[in-house]
């Protein structure tokens, strides 16, 4: 790059000016999210202030400040369900990590295959891999529970599990080989120079430099487990198997008597792991991220 | 696994070998890593997918109440959607309109927070939190009874509209503006598309901005020569992936119509048409073929946003 | 290449296990030793029912049970999965509308040859025993009984000075009553229950018609349709009944009707969801009987089977289920955890000895059912099966297309019939 060549000052003195500019708009900028954060949140602060309010309440006032604050909701909340919700958290928690390592590794090696090597039919299966995005979940649901049934899986996690390391997400196969396309050809080509062979490549050049795309397929994953709720209520059997957010759903029976309180209540705490989940990662997102290799 | 660069020929043979020259040793030499790396896929699309969604196809040209077994009737189920059911017309339509709006939008906001959010700016993980915390709500029931004490005709947004001397319908229950509110919660939830946004922009290597700025470039025409066209292949996987959501859209609608699509039918989502039948009224093979169309319209809408790709996604390698 | 082979041979062998799923064919691993139960409800109705359930296997100590819920939107569709891949749970809890279809496609088992042996109905109520009864044959055995009942906000009537509704109350008492509540403007008279179809049965009959015939044809007409149609656009234009964007609020879910969300006074419900309704409100509720069409008209009520134990048709274990459901609704100490939650028990020495246990607010519900008077009227055959698509879908679109004035009630009548008949007239 040309920058390497221009004289001290000048950097210094554009960056500056930069900052100086920076600074405006900046403070702009601040204003405009901290507008867009309380209309993006205000659902999520009326939800915490119907959590601390008294059932019979919930709905009858609009306003975001309970009229009596009580921790009822959390307490009754915690133990609705024959089985504690410390046991449903670990439930997703666990789910939700193997799922992250199946997605991490199976689609990192589908997306590698797509993006870098050559082989033959390698445009017809693409286009495959693509159309199963296509597909809605009630195509195929039925066949799939009947598959599982048969071997046995039902009321485990292995129906939940097993797909993911199967590449069955075509949504990270996607993203990864965008992301891969992005990195130069230089760099393998390179390797292979020096003799290091295909897995090495994939492992030792492809995987550290995609850091951002892996982080954000690990936080996606993470939270579309800990979300889904239809999987798991076609999959498991006994509550003590459940996840979180299943469990949630055993709070709310339309033709009968709810707890809307509970419901609130554990809908927060079980937002909590998740938050956090995201808020630890987004750091690699930040600090973590290693150059597209240009700079050496 | 061979040790050498891919497309590569074999080499002469080491001693105490002899050179098998069948055409499918020759294929596996040639393609055995790329087909190695894909073999779980394959395995997974096989056994998990094509398997399941053949049996469906098969499923379409039957009546299958899911208690019996399936009885063939032809293109009975086809026949009848195309001439005689006004609701997949109306399916049809509200889905279209959902994705016309909600996909946009969602992605023009996605990449403006993701651009306001990449200038490091201070309280940035805070930020990138907050906007992100909507989609993690995901399919909760606790988001339909927020969207109701927002949009009910004595909800938060008419107080606010009051202040400004508006009277403002019930828009969740009123069939002309039911669906905007569906929109509305498409958008709210841009995390996802945003974090990509993100991941994309972080990917830009630096140094080209300030060549760029050191050569005098304006910010206008930073965004428009280096941003933009880098950034294409993260639009236009975002842009993809948003629509087929789009068009796979299921739960807010489920969620805040108890899946009934009403009022009137105006938010009935094709997927929730597609449930009602299957789950609801047991037309397992109506619903199949339902599904199928579904399958075909998105393929084609898809295939033709990779035809246009080639006009303007940049890929760097 | 060994790959290769195994991929087609997976596929074929996917192909013919999932249709011999779908053909019902039991897989080997199925449950033998313990009884699984399914029933959808929330926490309160799990606690009581895992309650029997303790009580069953003290009693019992050979028989285990597991047991598993789901709310109603999501327990259909499970229920469904399982069914379909031949995997249902032997003790199944059954609904009116689906009891017809999963008895045609022998989903659940009859019980015929269990009365009387494993499963006692001896003192039954005959009219509960007939509602679990599908062509002549047992399918269901009540687990209470409910009727059609309004939930009323006695608060709300006494701020209008209007009396409380009673049994006797017919529309236009309420009609009149419109006056008094627009003065005081907090809240409408009655929800539009226009497309509330337990509310036109019960008009129907009333009038000496019903919804359905015996054979599973329509039993009224278009006429029918266009007078009800306007009886509430009646009430609709003069204030009496609430707006359509505020009907359109009510998607099914108790938290959603008129009367906990405070735009009327009285909402359409049946007699079991009272306590449910109250712990909603702040204000007191109460429930009665669905208006009279004129003073001294009857028979528009019925008691019918809140809900149902059925076996599973593919269960092994017929006898100790049937066991199993004779305890449930005959054991005394098990219907004192039960108490009135899922209905007034069907049997009639359960009733005398649990009524002295019951909460106040069951007592009303109690006393409810028993003394419908003139207004109880004969239990209609089993709806046919395509009932379900016109209650929840039919009735409700076109009640709000013409409540929102897309369409004229003169129009919607011959509309809504035509339409009926095409849905009854579907298969498949």
């Amino acid at each position: 790059m040309t920058a390497e060549a221009l004289p001290l000052r000048s950097r210094d003195e554009l960056r500056a000016a930069r900052r100086a500019r920076h600074r405006r708009v900046s403070f702009i900028a601040h204003v405009i999210l901290v507008i867009a954060s309380i209309a993006m949140l205000y659902p999520l602060l009326w939800m915490l202030s119907a959590s601390f309010r008294p059932q019979n309440e919930i709905f009858s006032t609009g306003s975001l400040i309970p009229s009596s604050v009580t921790l009822d909701s959390y307490v009754r909340g915690w133990n609705e369900l024959q089985v504690s919700f410390a046991r449903f958290f670990s439930n997703s928690l666990v789910l939700s990590l193997t799922c992250v390592l199946g997605n991490l590794v199976a689609c990192s090696i589908t997306a590698f295959a797509f993006a870098r090597l050559k082989f033959a039919g390698k445009s017809f299966w693409f286009a495959l891999m693509l159309g199963t995005l296509m597909l809605p979940y009630q195509v195929t649901l039925i066949p799939q529970y009947v598959l599982f049934l048969h071997l046995g899986w039902v009321n485990t996690y292995l129906p939940l599990v097993v797909p993911k390391f199967l590449a069955v997400d075509s949504f990270f196969i996607f993203l990864m080989v965008q992301f891969f396309r992005g990195i130069p050809r230089e760099l393998d080509e390179a390797a292979y120079m020096d003799g290091c062979s295909t897995f090495t490549i994939y492992w030792r050049i492809m995987l550290p430099l995609s850091l951002p795309v892996l982080t954000t397929a690990a936080i996606f994953t993470f939270i579309f487990t800990w979300d889904d709720f239809f999987g798991p209520l076609i999959y498991l059997n006994q509550m003590q198997n459940y996840t979180v957010t299943l469990a949630l759903r055993s709070f709310v029976d339309s033709s009968a008597e709810s707890d809307w309180g509970g419901l609130f209540a554990m809908s927060i705490l079980s937002l909590v792991p998740i938050f956090l989940i995201f808020l630890f990662f987004q750091r690699f997102l930040i600090e973590g991220i290693a150059t597209t290799g240009m700079k050496r | 696994m061979t040790v050498r660069p891919l497309g590569v020929e074999a080499d002469a043979p080491t001693a105490g070998r002899t050179v098998t020259t069948s055409g499918w040793s020759r294929f596996w030499r040639k393609n055995g890593t790329g087909y190695a790396f894909l073999s779980p896929w394959l395995l997974g699309f096989f056994g998990l997918t094509i398997g399941p969604a053949l049996i469906s196809l098969y499923l379409s040209f039957t009546d299958f109440n899911l208690l019996q077994a399936p009885t063939l009737v032809g293109d009975a189920n086809y026949v009848r959607i195309f001439t005689a059911d006004p609701k997949f017309l109306q399916a049809l339509r509200v889905t279209f309109f959902f994705v016309v709006f909600s996909v946009p939008a969602k992605l023009v906001f996605a990449l403006l927070v993701a651009l306001l959010l990449n200038r490091g700016l201070r309280g940035l993980p805070i930020y990138r939190a907050i906007f992100y915390l909507p989609s993690l709500l995901g399919a909760s029931v606790a988001i339909a009874v927020l969207w109701r004490q927002l949009f009910a005709g004595d909800g938060l947004i008419n107080k606010l509209l009051a202040l400004i001397g508006i009277t403002g319908p019930s828009w969740i229950s009123n069939p002309r503006y039911a669906l905007w509110t569906l929109v509305l919660l498409s958008v709210w939830q841009f995390g996802s598309p945003m974090i990509i946004f993100l991941a994309g922009l972080r990917q830009i290597p630096q140094d080209m901005y300030e060549a760029a700025s050191i050569d005098g470039a304006s910010r206008w025409r930073m965004f428009r020569s280096i941003t933009l066209p880098l950034l294409t292949p993260v639009i236009f996987f975002n842009a993809v992936i948003q629509t087929i959501d789009a068009f796979k859209s299921f739960t807010p609608a489920f969620i805040i119509s108890s899946g009934t699509g009403n009022p009137i039918n105006s938010t009935l989502f094709y997927t929730l048409y597609l449930y009602q039948e299957a789950f609801g009224y047991f037309r397992m093979g109506y619903a199949s073929a339902l599904a199928w169309i579904l399958l075909i319209i998105i393929a084609a809408f898809t295939g033709l946003s990779f035809l246009s790709s080639r006009f303007w996604v940049h890929y760097d390698s | 290449m060994s790959l290769r082979f195994d991929r087609r041979q997976f596929l074929l062998g996917s192909t013919a296990l999932a249709a011999a799923g779908a053909v019902g064919l039991k897989p080997a691993f199925a449950d033998d030793t313990n009884l699984r139960q399914i029933f959808w409800g929330s926490k309160a109705r799990a606690d009581r029912t895992t309650g029997v359930n303790d009580l069953f296997t003290k009693a019992n100590p050979s028989d285990k049970i597991a047991t598993e819920f789901y709310a109603w939107n999501d327990y259909w569709p499970k229920l469904a999965t399982m069914t379909g891949g031949g995997n249902a749970p032997d003790i199944i809890q059954m609904d009116y509308r689906y009891i017809v279809e999963y008895a045609n496609r022998q989903a659940i088992a009859p019980l015929d040859a269990f009365v009387g042996k494993e499963l006692d109905l001896h003192d039954f109520d005959q009219d509960q025993v007939d509602g679990g009864k599908v062509g002549g044959k047992l399918y269901g055995v009540s687990l209470g009984a409910n009727s059609v009942a309004l939930i009323v906000n006695t608060a709300a009537f006494k701020e209008a000075g209007v009396p409380v509704p009673d049994n006797n109350t017919t529309f236009d008492d309420l009609i009149a009553a419109g006056a008094a509540f627009n003065k005081v403007g907090k809240m409408k008279v009655i929800q539009d229950a226009s497309g509330v179809e337990p509310a036109l049965e019960n008009w129907l009959r009333q009038r000496g018609k019903a919804l359905y015939t015996a054979d599973g044809k329509l039993a009224f007409d278009a006429g029918d349709m266009t007078e009800w149609l306007n009886l509430w656009k009646k009430m609709r234009d003069a204030g009496i009944c609430v707006s359509p964007d505020d009907q359109a609020l009510d998607t099914g879910p108790l938290d959603q009707t008129m009367v906990v969300l405070g735009k009327a006074a009285i909402t359409f419900a049946n007699s079991n969801q009272l306590v449910a309704f109250q712990a909603l409100m702040k204000d007191p509720v109460t429930i009665t009987a669905f208006p009279r069409t004129a003073k001294g008209s009857k028979g528009g009520h019925y008691r019918k089977p809140s809900m149902f134990w059925s076996i599973a048709g593919q269960s092994k274990l017929g006898s100790d289920s049937a066991k199993y459901l004779s305890y449930f609704v005959n054991n005394i100490d098990a219907n004192k955890v039960l108490g009135v939650e899922r209905g007034i028990p069907a049997s009639a020495s359960v009733r005398t000895a649990i009524a002295p246990g019951l909460s106040a607010q069951d007592q009303v519900a109690l006393n409810f059912v028993s003394n419908l008077g003139d207004l109880l009227g004969p239990i209609p055959p089993p709806p046919p099966s395509n009932a379900g698509e016109i209650d929840i879908d039919l009735m409700l679109k076109k009640s709000q297309e013409v409540a929102f004035g897309q369409q004229s009630p003169e129009d919607a009548g011959p509309d809504f019939i035509k339409q009926a008949n095409d849905i009854l007239a579907r298969k498949g």
